[in-house]
């Protein structure tokens, strides 16, 4: 068995077996496996509910001020979430096909940090708004 | 009463005391909803914004939420047999393609939040 996988920053159909994890290591528990698919699935919702919100910002209020500028903000971070998801949810199941510690990522407290800074700049952009 | 349909006896023995297979099925069905809610606001506001590409983006969107919603629900149930057998539930194709057709439905919709914005 192979023990390194393959490295690709945008990986290519799993049937090829370019980004197939199957190519290495050996099968898991069961329930990492299932638990792994359901972290992916959660950061697809995520996105998801990210990109909701940057539309719901820019069509919802489109008179309000800096509006547009929080809704493409949402959209950009929503898609950069799912861009990366197949990508973190492979490197995990790889890492639990070799036995080796699950890859680190800085993406959920960037996730985090961000949505704080924009619901903060939401508030100032209101009260903003309010005031003219 | 006895079932007389075709479904194989029920198994005599619980296999996933956690129900961890269950709770994946509906992550993969939140998930397909989730996809056909965010299909049904792009196709609504293209088409307020007169952008039929989007509009058509987002229809097949909801489509794609609505086939992914039916696979789970097969998906779950031809798993029952391969987890009791030990095999991987492993699915890179579904994940591969999950992960992909999310990236462009919000790269479709990031893409009309700039038409509409430059155009105002």
């Amino acid at each position: 068995m192979a023990r390194t996988a393959p490295q690709r920053s945008w990986p290519g159909r799993p049937r090829t077996g370019r980004s197939d994890p199957r190519t290495v290591g050996t099968d898991p528990d069961y329930r990492f496996t299932l638990a792994n698919e359901r972290t992916f699935l959660a950061w697809v919702r995520t996105a998801l509910a990210l990109a909701a919100g940057g539309l719901a910002a820019i069509h919802l209020l489109p008179d309000a001020l800096g509006s547009e500028a929080l809704g493409l903000a949402l959209l950009a971070l929503g898609f950069f979430t799912a861009a990366t998801s197949f990508r973190r949810w492979y490197r995990s199941e790889v890492a639990m096909r070799l036995g080796e510690p699950l890859p680190t990522s800085r993406l959920p407290q960037f996730v985090a940090y961000a949505i704080a800074v924009f619901a903060v700049a939401a508030v100032v952009l209101f009260v903003v708004d309010q005031a003219r | 009463m006895r079932p007389t349909s075709a479904h194989p006896p029920r198994p005599d023995r619980v296999f996933d005391a956690g129900l961890q297979h269950e709770r994946t099925a509906l992550a993969w069905e939140r998930t397909a909803i989730a996809t056909m809610v965010a299909g049904a606001l792009l196709g609504r506001w293209a088409a307020e914004d007169a952008a039929p590409l989007f509009g058509v983006l987002g229809i097949v969107q909801v489509a794609f939420g609505g086939a992914l919603l039916a696979w789970a629900g097969t998906h779950y149930e031809e798993l029952h047999g391969p987890l009791r057998e030990g095999s991987s539930p492993t699915h890179p194709t579904a994940t591969w393609v999950v992960g992909l057709a999310t990236t462009i439905g919000i790269g479709a919709a990031l893409a009309l939040a700039l038409v509409v914005t430059l155009n105002r």
